[in-house]
């Protein structure tokens, strides 16, 4: 085994050790590891599973177990014992002042070449994942790839080992210090896609011709979602950067845009924000907004008064093909729709949904719908 | 400085130790198509290059020495021998810089062509535009031109050159990526890596070197640059190939119109522009107006006049303008203008209907203004003039007199009043606004 760094063993006979003040005698026998099994199920930390087979003698056995120039978290350090759990027993750990290491005792009930299993978390090791997705011309499906990226940066090296993911089998790969690896995890082909519109009343400019020389770009997503219908479904899809290409069709292929991605779990959606879309055009305005059913108190101030509220938005599609455009309206507070000649969808307490369908644009012109809302606020103190 | 990209293969090396790779063979790039974009610094290249490999495990390296690539962007597809060549594992070696090894398992020995595709920085493009108007001003010749710049730190050489025009989303520049010490960078610097948002690059674009192309000159034997839409895009392919090397820029003519017509358009509005008329040339991306094929690119226009039988030109100004979907009006801003005046003058102010409350004091009233406003246009040509007034109140009203022209309610609080002057004319008219303040906006009634 190639070994920059390093994780020693030491096991020590009781004897040795005369007294507590002496400085600490270690008799060295440095059992090769054997099995060694790279965890990597827990996205936040990485547990390493190692075999050894110690020495043991009967009665009363030190093992020392310290390292250099990599991090471990001493606390998370466990021995398991395989062979003879039930005649071998840990008795206690103990950590020796300013050293990286620690020292087991461990009761024997023989003599045994004792195969144990130590476990620990070590930093600085883990994997990131990242998808790239080619979608067709029509941009109706995509044929999806994932990667898994190890990446080694924790002062050991790995020259054999089983890495475990928290699915599938697990696979045997070497990786050495300061190495990444990618590797093909994930293909899926033509795995079905949405394509969606979003224009949101409260993030982006309602006046698209108040700005100067600023095109107002309509985020475009697209959706997937982790099922079997899909294709996928089998595992929930761990979160990573994901790149977007489409097929031109000439033989090649455009860079569409990229996203992070959050954990899909199964039969969740997966939304990737891939650029914006400049020829879906919204402009909105209010047209009105006055004070009516006034209630006044003794005094004559007003304490309570509802709201006359008239907003239209104008959305014009140039583009050459169909949309359908996700509108995002917010009205605070208690509120009640006089008139809205578009129909909605109430997502929450304060949030209306607009599904627009927009045909292409014509020779005429660009395709246009016109929403006007009329709406009351309702017992609004000022 | 020495750039390269360079491909070398090794016969299988055994026992995993990848280090050192000693048999290797250059193949030459074969082809190359450059997809560049404008709205990020960013270059999608594709290249095709024949390989020569051996049955079992072959060991392929790549490396980048001074080049602006994203080695996370590295791909390498065969294109031929589909399902006996499997390039599963990219592994960035330990200690080394810009350079990738792709394990690769080939069922067959020879000559079998891949294509690489990878992310640059560096090269980038521009959309140009020069306009020059008819004597008359009521038409314009529209030239529009593409310059494309290499700073990339690498030779192109008979690439095919594509431009891409569209917002596209990154999360992290392709410059950026390119220098970091560890492709993925490393779980120390997780957090930075996970957070890392983009902006859009406001990328300096070099001055260019190539061959000037005359304003007004037709683009004769001038490439031709086919455009079509794909998803939120527009791609631009240049007729065959360009060579671009790293430093130099070139200019391409992209489309030229004759004859577009156009409206001198001036706009007034105290509130945005100050107390300044600015001249605005307003036409739209559609057939009648000889366009209307595809997107205009947003850029910098410069506009002339023709202003005579010798050819001889005038510079009326230039503007910036955004990205123009097909079928959308364009108003081109030239700047504050001094020949057509606007001057809204306060003749009249009174108050009115005064409403009190329970102790006496006053609680609502109306504030009236008169207000005329005279517009002259001193030019030899006709013109159109917008005029916006916004007022501080949604509780309004206006009665209008004079020659007011074509008005509108814009919204809530702005009204606009669009008249049309023939050359050295002049138009007044006057509203008188009347206000509702405090409680006499109970009065009011759209």
């Amino acid at each position: 085994m190639k070994v920059r760094t390093s994780m020693l063993m030491a096991v020590a006979g009781m004897l040795v050790v005369i007294a507590a003040a002496e400085a600490r005698i270690k008799l060295v026998a440095l059992p090769e590891r054997s099995e060694t099994v790279i965890r990597l199920d827990n996205p936040t930390a990485t547990l390493i599973e190692e075999e050894r087979v110690l020495t043991l003698q009967k009665g009363l056995n030190k093992v020392d177990f310290s390292w250099k120039s990599v991090s471990i978290d001493p606390d998370s350090i466990r021995l398991t014992v395989l062979d003879h759990p039930e005649d071998v027993t840990l008795l206690n750990v103990s950590y020796p002042p300013n050293e990286a290491a620690l020292v087991w005792e461990i009761a024997s009930g023989g003599d045994y070449a004792e195969r144990v299993r130590i476990s620990y978390l070590l930093s600085n090791i883990d994997r990131l994942v990242t998808y790239k997705a080619i979608a067709d011309k029509a941009e109706t499906k995509v044929d999806l790839r994932s990667y898994l990226v190890l990446r080694n940066f924790s002062g050991e090296d790995f020259e054999k080992a089983r890495v475990l993911l928290d699915y599938g089998d697990s696979f045997e790969q070497g990786i050495a210090h300061e190495e990444t690896k990618q590797m093909l995890f994930l293909k899926g082909d033509g795995v079905p896609i949405t394509k969606v519109w979003k224009w949101d009343s409260a993030a982006l400019p309602w006046d698209p011709s108040k700005l100067n020389n600023e095109n107002v770009g309509i985020p475009v997503s697209y959706r997937i979602v982790n099922d079997k219908k899909s294709g996928l479904g089998e595992f929930a899809l761990w979160g990573g950067k994901a790149r977007l290409f489409q097929d031109d069709g000439h033989e090649s292929t455009i860079f569409l845009g990229e996203d992070n991605s959050a954990l899909v779990p199964v039969g969740e959606k997966m939304e990737l924000y891939i650029g914006d879309s400049r020829d879906i055009v919204v402009t909105q305005r209010k047209m009105q907004d006055s004070r009516i059913n006034l209630r006044k108190n003794n005094r004559g101030d007003v304490i309570l008064y509802d709201t006359d509220e008239v907003i239209t938005a104008k959305i014009e599609n140039f583009k050459d093909g169909p949309a359908v455009l996700t509108m995002i309206q917010r009205i605070d507070g208690q509120w009640d729709m006089e008139k809205c000649n578009m129909k909605y969808e109430r997502k929450d307490a304060f949030t209306l949904e607009f599904e627009i369908e927009l045909p292409a644009r014509t020779a005429e012109g660009p395709a246009v719908k016109e929403l006007e809302m009329h709406y009351h606020r309702r017992n609004v103190r000022p | 400085m020495k750039r390269f990209i360079h491909i070398l293969l090794a016969a299988a090396a055994t026992g995993g130790a990848w280090a050192k790779v000693d048999l290797s063979t250059l193949p030459e790039r074969e082809t190359v198509q450059l997809t560049i974009y404008n709205s990020a610094d960013l270059t999608l290249v594709r290249e095709s290059r024949p390989l020569t490999v051996k049955e079992g495990a072959n060991s392929l390296q790549f490396s980048w020495e001074n080049t602006l690539i994203d080695p996370t962007s590295l791909e390498m597809v065969p294109k031929a021998h589909a399902g006996q060549i499997d390039i599963s594992e990219l592994v960035y070696p330990a200690r080394v810089r810009n350079l990738g090894l792709w394990k690769v398992q080939s069922e067959v020995s020879g000559k079998v062509p891949v294509e690489i595709t990878y992310l640059t920085s560096g090269l980038s493009w521009r959309a140009f535009y020069m306009g020059t108007l008819r004597p008359d001003e009521k038409a314009m010749r529209l030239e529009g031109y593409v310059v494309v710049t290499n700073n990339s730190g690498e030779d192109y050489e008979n690439a095919q050159t594509r431009l891409i025009v569209g917002k596209v989303h990154i999360l992290d520049q392709i410059a950026e990526l390119a220098r970091r010490q560890y492709p993925y960078g490393s779980p120390q610097d997780r957090q930075v890596f996970r957070d890392e948002r983009s902006e859009t690059l406001g990328r300096e674009l070099k001055v260019y070197f190539g061959q000037a192309v005359m304003a007004g000159a037709p683009a004769s034997k001038g490439k031709e640059i086919v455009k079509e839409g794909l998803s939120e895009y527009f791609l631009y392919t240049i007729e065959g190939t360009e060579t671009i090397a790293t430093g130099w820029s070139k200019r391409l003519p992209s489309f030229a119109a004759d004859a577009v017509p156009v409206v001198n358009l001036y706009k007034y509005e105290e509130e945005r522009y100050g107390g300044q008329v600015i001249r605005f040339l307003s036409f739209a991306n559609d057939a009648e107006h000889k366009l209307g094929e595809t997107p205009i690119p947003g850029g910098v226009l410069k506009v002339y006049r023709d202003v005579g039988e010798a050819g001889h030109l005038s510079y009326e100004g230039q503007s910036a303008f955004k990205y123009i979907p097909v079928g959308e009006d364009v108003e081109l801003n030239l700047g504050a203008a001094a020949d057509v005046v606007v001057e809204p003058k306060l003749m009249e102010v009174a108050t009115e209907n005064y409403r009190f409350d329970n102790k006496g004091s006053v609680s609502g009233w109306d504030d009236v203004q008169r207000w005329r406003i005279e517009v002259r246009n001193t030019r030899d040509v006709a013109v159109k003039v917008e005029i916006r007034r916004n007022f501080p109140t949604s509780y309004w009203k206006l009665d209008n007199e004079g020659q007011v022209g074509v008005y509108e309610v814009e919204d809530m609080d702005t009204v606009k009043y669009t008249l049309e002057l023939e050359p050295q004319t002049k138009q007044t008219f006057e509203y008188v606004l009347r206000m509702y303040q405090g409680t006499r906006a109970e009065d009011w009634r759209k």
